[in-house]
This record gives structure tokens, sequence and C-alpha cells, in this order.
């Protein structure tokens, strides 16, 4: 029964497609509207959005909303209504820095920010790749209701991160939720 | 072209007629052999990657130690022959693993389990093995079809999960050992020829079995199944039964030796409590929980690891844990009125029951003691916010 899973989620991943994306990007099933850069390509999961223009292992930008419920990859800790932006944060980055593929990891930053006029985290982390190539991210994040909603910029320190963080601002400032419950 | 084709069938007749039967290093006739040299290249290559990971714990005294307990274990020519090296990686998960040139990682998470010296050195007697007795090299030529070993070496990283985090750090050789394991012949070998040794080092054999049990429990409570150090070697409850037949046929009778159990702990102390925020990290909250109190039991009253208590039941947050926390925290700053992070720890408690006046005090009083705190702008967010609104 497995391994036949397997196969259909081997065609379902073999079909999703890169498509080329630019303006205004509404998501109903997760509930979130933003404004795409012209020219990058998209990419969609169930549960996150990535949108890059020199492929993802060199820069994207990555929307994601998750049930708070759900188990994360690689810690057991979980987000709850009451937590505050700070314990959001420290929850997602706990995620991070528990994958032991990413290396060399530190913190930059992490102060409280307003996404969507929400309550929220600003964390800025570098970190090597098992190949050496050090990173660089900006992830925001919040918690209402029942959802994590996170927006993430990740570009490869030298060169790569400078040049479209511009872009990342402009998509971040953009991100709305279509309804607010 | 019927030159290169005969050149090539000699190549692959030989290449499968390679003999599995090597000496162990620790006899006369040793020869380093074409193959095992490259393979120790490799290795080398793979043990730079994980020594630049940044994941290599820190502790000069602690390797020191462990080095002392490598040389209880082998004899001066091994270590002619094979310059072992302990290093310790920063990982709360049960594992340990050698690679052919001697080097042996342990997880600071199956070192933070361990009672004694005795258990220490069944760990390393027993990856010291894999090594004297070139287990990688006979692995590698036993396998036919590399192609069909890396396959197999992939999927079985594929469904480890989280475990297979560091696997894709290593390359084939460091998944050999610390992955997939030996075969099963060879497990068994480095278990048994690792009682030898550390009998003959003098330590305690009954100890051997203990270490097994303990994370047999461990592994049972976290309702996983054997990872790693356990994966495809006999499985545990198998290899405790070998272990404790071996103890009763080769060993009858012979009970007590070296335990040094109050030595081991006082060196690996600070490795206990960091390790216990690494379990807090993967929020393993019980084994954190734990890991805080085993620290506590050896080295007495230290703020610290009752602020991580604290910390543990802070995050956790079931019913009673606030109480828990509470405690904990207040504990801390009894020891140390001085130590910033309790107080940050019960100015958060006292802002989310909204106690401001109480809340505000506190989180004044960590940012005072810790004026360059990483965390300062969402402090003084609450502390703003206390202000706004001012309760008890």
């Amino acid at each position: 029964m497995k391994r036949y899973l397997l196969i259909v989620l081997l065609f379902v991943v073999g079909c999703a497609a890169w498509v080329k994306v630019g303006g205004l990007y509404k998501s109903k099933p997760h509930n979130f509207s933003v404004e795409l850069p012209s020219g990058w390509m998209r990419l969609n999961t169930r549960d996150r959005l990535y949108i890059t223009r020199d492929g993802v292992l060199l820069q994207n930008i990555m929307i994601e909303r998750l049930n708070i419920e759900k188990p994360l990859e690689h810690t057991k800790k979980k987000f709850s209504k009451d937590m505050l932006p700070q314990e959001v944060a420290e929850v997602v980055l706990d995620n991070i820095s528990a994958d032991q593929t990413v290396l060399n990891f530190e913190v930059v930053e992490n102060i409280p920010a307003r996404i969507s006029g929400f309550p929220g985290f600003k964390v800025v982390f570098t970190y090597k790749n098992k190949d050496g190539l050090k990173l660089k991210s900006i992830s925001y994040g919040f918690v209402t209701n029942e959802w994590f909603y996170g927006i993430r910029y990740t570009a490869a320190h030298r060169y790569y991160f400078d040049k479209d963080l511009k872009t990342f601002e402009r998509v971040f400032e953009s991100f709305k939720l279509i309804k607010i419950a | 072209m019927r030159y290169t084709a005969l050149t090539l069938l000699s190549c692959l007749i030989l290449a499968g007629c390679a003999t599995t039967q090597l000496a162990p290093v620790t006899t006369g006739d040793f020869i380093f052999e074409d193959d095992e040299k490259r393979l120790w290249l490799r290795a080398e290559e793979e043990q730079d990657v994980l020594n630049n990971s940044g994941l290599i714990y820190e502790d000069e005294e602690l390797d020191v130690y462990l080095k002392e307990i490598a040389k209880k274990i082998q004899p001066p020519e091994v270590f002619e022959h094979i310059p072992f090296e302990i290093k310790v990686i920063e990982s709360p998960y049960l594992n340990a693993f050698a690679f052919p040139t001697g080097v042996i990682y342990l997880h600071t998470g199956i070192l933070a389990r361990m009672d004694n010296e005795a258990q220490l050195a069944t760990l390393l007697a027993h990856e010291m093995i894999h090594s004297t007795h070139r287990h990688a090299v006979k692995q590698f030529r036993n396998i036919k079809n590399m192609t069909a070993f890396l396959a197999t070496v992939q999927v079985t990283i594929g469904t480890l999960g989280v475990y297979g985090d560091i696997a894709s750090l290593l390359g084939t050789i460091g998944t050999l050992g610390a992955v997939t394991g030996y075969s099963r012949k060879h497990e068994t070998e480095a278990d048994m020829e690792g009682l030898k040794r550390i009998v003959e080092a003098g330590y305690d054999p009954a100890e051997a079995p203990k270490l097994f049990m303990h994370l047999k429990e461990e592994l049972e409570e976290e309702k996983r199944k054997e990872p790693f150090f356990f994966g495809t070697h006999p499985r545990l409850k198998e290899r405790i039964q070998n272990c404790e037949t071996f103890l009763e046929t080769e060993y009858r009778g012979q009970r007590g030796g070296i335990k040094n159990s109050e030595t081991f702990l006082k060196k690996i102390d600070k490795l206990i409590l960091d390790n216990a925020c690494l379990d807090l990290k993967l929020g393993r909250f019980k084994i954190a929980e734990r890991g805080a109190a085993k620290y506590l039991s050896i080295g007495g009253n230290d703020p610290k690891a009752y602020c991580l208590l604290g910390e543990i039941c802070r995050q956790r947050d079931e019913e009673g844990d606030r109480e828990k926390a509470e405690e904990y925290y207040q504990r801390a700053i009894s020891l140390d009125p001085v130590y910033p992070d309790a107080h940050k720890g019960m100015g958060l408690i006292y802002y989310k029951e909204n106690k401001t006046i109480l809340a505000k005090k506190s989180l004044q009083t960590y940012l005072s003691l810790s004026p360059q705190a990483s965390d300062r702008a969402y402090i003084e967010e609450y502390i703003r916010n206390c202000g706004e609104g001012e309760k008890q």
C-alpha cells in the first residue's frame, strides 16, 4: 500500500510545475494575497509557495501557512495560539537549528515585527549548507487562530542576498490575509 | 580493443576475488592494502566535512579524558597503525560511529545517558574494533554492486526522517558506520571483541549490558524504532542477550572491575546540561528534564540547571507546569539573585498571566542584569505594554 502511495506521490510531484509569475497572487485556500515580482518562477506545494529568479538553491522567497497542530520537521515543539511572538520565533529557530544539515547556524537579529497588522517576529540568520555554501535568511512569522504564517527570503550570502533584498521587502510589504477571523 | 576488454575483465575478476579475510591490525601480519588506503583518504575527506560543520562539541578536558580511556582499551602498538581520535558531536540523538581511520564520533546524547566509565569503555571498545578489525574495507569488498549499495543507503536515509539529517552530511563511509551499520556478523564481532578488550583493561563487564538496557528503555519511552547505533545492528534485545550469554560463558563468575562513576560524571557534567538544552530545542521535554535533573544530582545546586528546568516547564506549558516553572526560577534566583535568565522566565510567566506590575519588575531586572540581551527588543515591548494597563 505504502509503495503505491509513494508512486502516486512521485507522479504528483513530477507534475508540479514551475510557472512564471508577476503581479497580484491570491491563494484563497491559504487565505493570503501577495504581489509577486515579474519574471520570477513559482512553485506551489501543499503548505508552501516558493518563488525564485536564479534557482531555489541560490535564492528563493517562501511563503507558508501551517496548521499549529501540524508536527514540525525537526523539533517536537508546536506552535500555540497564546504564544508570544518571541516564543513563536523560538519554535521556528529551534526547528531550523535542529536540522543537522543546517551547519554553522547563527542568529544575527531577532526582533518583534508587524506582519500585515499582526504582531509577529523578524529573524535574520546565517548558516552553511552541507556543500559549504553560506546562506542568509530573513524570516517573518506570526500565529493567528489555528495558523502559523511565515514569509522567508533565503539567498547565498555573497552577491545574491543583497541583489534581491529590496524585491523581498516589496513582497513582504504586500502580504495580506484575505479573511481575518 | 581486445586488450582493453581483457584488462577490464581481469580487473573485474581481481576485484571480485579481493579477499574479505583480512587480519586485524592487532596481529603481526598486517598489511595496509591499496584499496584500504583509498578508503582512508575518502574517510578523511568525510571527516573534514564533519569537523568543519560547527557540530563538534568543544571541551578540551573531555577530549583528553576520552583519549585516556581509548589508550586503556588498546595497546600502544595498535595506535601506531590506527591513531585513534575521539570527537564529540553536538547531537542529542543516541549514536556513535567510527571511521576506518580510527576517528570515532560520539554524540552528546549517548554520552549523557551513560552512568560510568565502564559503559563508555564498552562503547569505545565496540567502535575501535570496527577500525582494528577493518570492517569498513571488508564490507566494501563484499559489496559487488556499489550502485545497489548506494541506492540502499539512500532509501535507508529517506526512511530515517530527522535521523537522516546527519546521514546526508556524511559520505558513504560515514553512513556505513553511522546509519546503516556494519553487517550483523561485524557488529557481533565488535560487541564480543570489545567486551574482551574492556575486561583486559580492567573494567567491569557487567556494565556492558546495562548501557544497552538504558538505551533500550529510553527508546521504548520515546516510542521510536531503534535508530543508528542499533539500526541494522543485531536488535538491541538480542544484543543484550548475546552480551549476557558471553559474560556467563567466557567470564563466568567474574564480577567487579573498574566503573569510575564519579570521575566519569564529573568529566561529563557540563555536557549533560548542554545536551539537555539540545533536547529542549528538539521539544523532547521529558528527556531534557531528566538531563537537567541528572546534572543537578552530580554537581549540586546550580542556578543554570534550575533555570533550564523552569524553561522546560514554561515551554511545555501543560497542566501544573507554570507553577513548577515558577518554583524552579525562584530556586535559581535564590541561589544566584543576579542570574538574568531566571528573572526573564518569571517576567514572561507574569506577563502572560497579565500580572503587569510583577512582569514589569522582573523584566526590568532581567534587562538591567543583561543589558546586551539579544531579545532586548521583545522585552522592551513587553515592558511598554505593561505600562499601559498596570495590574498587581
